[in-house]
């Protein structure tokens, strides 16, 4: 009976001396380099490694603001690195809720402001003047907007596009759009019609999507169900029986439908299909630009403004959205913690963030200092389609339910065949069903 | 005195691994089953509340928990058999096998040691409608097939991929078990001119059965906990036809922040899986006693022994 006792003993000491490695303590001005007496202290997560340009560009951006705000703010950055699937850095958040060490300042990816304001991990920022808000693309200030305050800013937005290959394009002699009037689905189907026999001839389709899981699937495709005057969730993010599975969804998925019955795109995904020039057009994120730029430049590259529904009438459509800034619940010093959120958002740090890692800035002042935007028409297309049409995705506390419903829903429907209303009604129970947390 | 620093010897020695498999085991383990009475949702854990069994009642509604559960059986059906033979007709070959025995033990056991995150990619380029197995089906005309991107043949082609991956480990363990095999059996069959077959049956079998047992349930177990395959290669698509149970609570705990459901599943998933070792345990070993208890196999020896003496006796005595 000792001897269990003593081996009980031992073990508790020895997994408290190892917790108590893991408590947090109180940082004194001296004790990190450029923290001097009198400055309030910060503290700020964000996602990323440091030694990536995502990365350096954040450090470099501290660095700025501790220059700016020397002795009345010091800044500490965190690097907390983030695997693909999202876990890793949210697990950090999640653990430190339950222990309450969160930074004051930490970064949230858009479609999770939601839910992080309505589980109180983050709080309002403090009162922002209309001069200082109106700095950002209206849809950087929605994407951060929950039940009406504003939670979080970011210095990165990114767009999608509709690429076309300017050969295949040239060769069916189709031509684009402006921004202002892109084809509609009807129209969009006659130029497909068009473009088919040139891509037949390559080997391809003209059509170059799939409905990868992941977040990839809503961010392309939900332009295509809000140009055509549907939604997936209401206005409050809390209800959506209605929207998820209303006429409109049902007619959207329909049209997805007729492009695979028609040969337009293939049921299965073929790799690289765009880029190795063998489709006329592609649905991807402002990346690809980039992308293929640098890894296919025998590729003549163009943006064509996104297709919209029929009876589309000028409103927002195009997804966008990025990782942003927020105040923490935990911070006691919530001015000092707008105010880096404010500068880490702002013009110089998205400026850096474009230079570093081609990302779209969410100020118009960083989008008019940089050069790109004025002089490559890609670009420049990305950035028109991006401030008159963007639309935040679905503001609501079950995002991550929605975005997978989004998915499943044209997944089980365009390629497998299922009925297309009782997928959808399927999902709306599903993400009713998250969503049962926030009924007051 | 003695005894008394032997025990904090002991102590010493065991303290550390106690401290930490009780920190990253025992202790999650004993949360797991608390979490699973409640609905702890990791973004707001002050509003956690003891909800009964209702997790329980709720799971075996959840439409999604019982698709995965039975994609997971499949999985196994299908890896476990394939994954066991395959192992034992590798191992019986390379044993078999004269020249470049270790090139053929090295091919075999690569993919064991790559990461399955890059063997997954590797077999979607494999798998891909323009990939190189389209390519050779097109040699023998057959038309290109969808593999991984179509519901009914992704689960197939999945768990074809992992019986590939993981087969080299069996293989080895199995290949240990034959060179353990005692010569003079094969020596004593080959003079009664025993077939090969009869050979593999009454002497190759019975010897490595024990290992057989052992190989049998790790396989089983580890293709329980199929998540990495899925999702790297469909995302548990299409139509969630490759959807397992670790990926459907990974979901739910990590993308879904409900940690209380999460626990609930993964404590019946526990709860089944070792039910099934068990039963998977007894059935194979009580049949012939081939995993016999010490005590059984000492009694055994003691008696060969006398029943030795008793041959040698009557050898002599007839010699004389």
């Amino acid at each position: 009976m000792r001897k269990r006792l003593k081996v009980l003993s031992s073990a508790l000491l020895a997994s408290s001396l190892l917790l108590s490695g893991c408590s947090s303590k109180k940082v004194e001005p001296g004790s990190k380099p450029g923290y001097d007496e009198g400055e309030e202290y910060l503290s700020m997560w964000v996602h990323v490694i440091e030694d990536t340009d995502e990365g350096r560009a954040y450090r470099q951006s501290v660095n700025e603001f501790n220059e700016k705000y020397d002795g009345q703010y010091f800044a500490d950055v965190e690097f907390v690195p983030r695997n693909d699937s999202g876990g890793g850095y949210s697990d950090k958040i999640n653990a430190s809720v339950m222990s309450g060490d969160l930074p004051d300042v930490l970064t949230v990816d858009g479609p999770n402001v939601a839910a992080y304001a309505a589980n109180g991990i983050i709080q309002p920022l403090s009162e922002l003047s209309e001069e200082e808000t109106s700095i950002y693309l209206p849809s950087i200030l929605d994407q951060g907007t929950y039940d009406g305050k504003l939670y979080a800013l970011g210095a990165m937005e990114s767009s999608v596009g509709m690429y076309y290959n300017k050969d295949i394009l040239e060769k069916a002699g189709v031509e684009v759009p402006d921004g202002d009037h892109p084809w509609t689905f009807s129209e969009f189907l006659d130029v497909l019609e068009k473009v088919k026999p040139v891509t037949d001839e390559l080997n391809g389709y003209p059509l170059a999507m799939s409905f990868p899981v992941g977040e990839a699937t809503i961010y392309y495709y939900a332009p295509f169900f809000w140009s055509n005057g549907g939604d997936f969730v209401d206005e409050t993010g809390l209800e959506a029986e209605g929207y998820f599975n209303s006429e409109a969804n049902k007619e959207t998925l329909d049209y997805f439908k007729t492009l695979v019955d028609k040969g337009y795109m293939s049921s299965v995904e073929i790799p690289d299909l765009f880029e190795s020039g063998r489709a006329a057009f592609k649905f991807d994120g402002a990346w690809e630009v980039n992308s293929i730029y640098s890894n296919y430049p025998e590729i003549k590259l163009g943006v064509a403004p996104y297709v919209v529904g029929d009876h589309w009438n000028g409103e927002r459509y195009t997804p966008t959205g990025s990782w942003a800034y927020a105040a923490s619940s935990a911070t006691k010093n919530l001015e000092g913690a707008t105010k880096l959120v404010q500068y880490m958002s702002g013009v110089e740090s998205g400026k850096t963030l474009n230079e570093l890692t081609n990302s779209l800035p969410s100020t118009y002042e960083a989008f008019d200092q940089t050069e790109i935007f004025s002089t490559d028409e890609n670009y420049k297309a990305l950035y028109e389609q991006l401030s008159k049409y963007g639309h935040p995705r679905s503001i609501t506390p079950a995002y991550p339910q929605v975005s997978i419903s989004v998915q499943q829903v044209l997944e089980n429907t365009v390629i497998s065949g299922h009925d297309a209303q009782s997928e959808l009604d399927k999902a709306v129970d599903k993400i009713e069903n998250k969503l049962k947390r926030y009924a007051s | 005195m003695k005894k008394k620093t032997q025990s904090l010897m002991g102590m010493a020695f065991f303290g550390p691994a106690l401290v930490l498999l009780a920190v990253f085991l025992f202790i999650p383990m004993i949360l797991t089953l608390i979490f699973s009475f409640t609905d702890f949702f990791a973004l707001n854990p002050s509003l956690t509340h003891f909800t009964g069994l209702d997790n329980y009642i709720e799971l075996f509604k959840n439409e999604e928990f019982v698709l995965a559960f039975w994609n997971t059986i499949k999985f196994v059906l299908i890896i476990v058999p394939f994954q066991c033979g395959g192992a034992l007709g590798l191992a019986l070959l390379i044993n078999k096998v004269a020249y470049c025995k270790k090139y053929f033990k090295v091919a075999f056991f690569i993919p064991v040691v790559m990461s399955l995150a890059v063997v997954s990619n590797l077999w979607i380029q494999i798998y891909s409608p323009e990939g190189i197995l389209n390519a050779i089906l097109s040699l023998f005309g057959i038309p290109a097939q969808p593999f991984i991107h179509s519901a009914s043949q992704a689960l197939p082609s999945v768990a074809f991929m992992s019986v590939w991956q993981g087969v080299g480990y069996q293989m080895i363990i199995f290949l240990g078990a034959l060179q353990g095999i005692n010569p003079a059996l094969y020596e004593a069959a080959d003079l009664d001119q025993t077939s090969a077959w009869r050979k593999f049956v009454d002497i190759t079998l019975p010897e490595i059965k024990p290992i057989c047992v052992f190989v049998f349930i790790t396989v089983t177990i580890g293709a329980f906990r199929m998540i990495v395959q899925p999702m790297v290669m469909t995302g548990g698509g299409p139509s969630m036809s490759t959807y397992t149970v670790v990926y459907d609570i990974y979901q739910t705990g990590t993308v879904n922040w409900e940690i209380g459901m999460a626990s609930t599943m993964a404590m019946v998933f526990a709860a089944f899986v070792m039910l099934l070792t068990a039963i998977q345990n007894k059935l194979t070993a009580d049949k012939e006693g081939a995993v016999e208890s010490p005590k059984k196999r000492l009694f055994r020896f003691g008696k060969t022994l006398e029943e030795d003496e008793e041959a040698s006796y009557v050898e002599q005595s007839t010699e004389a």
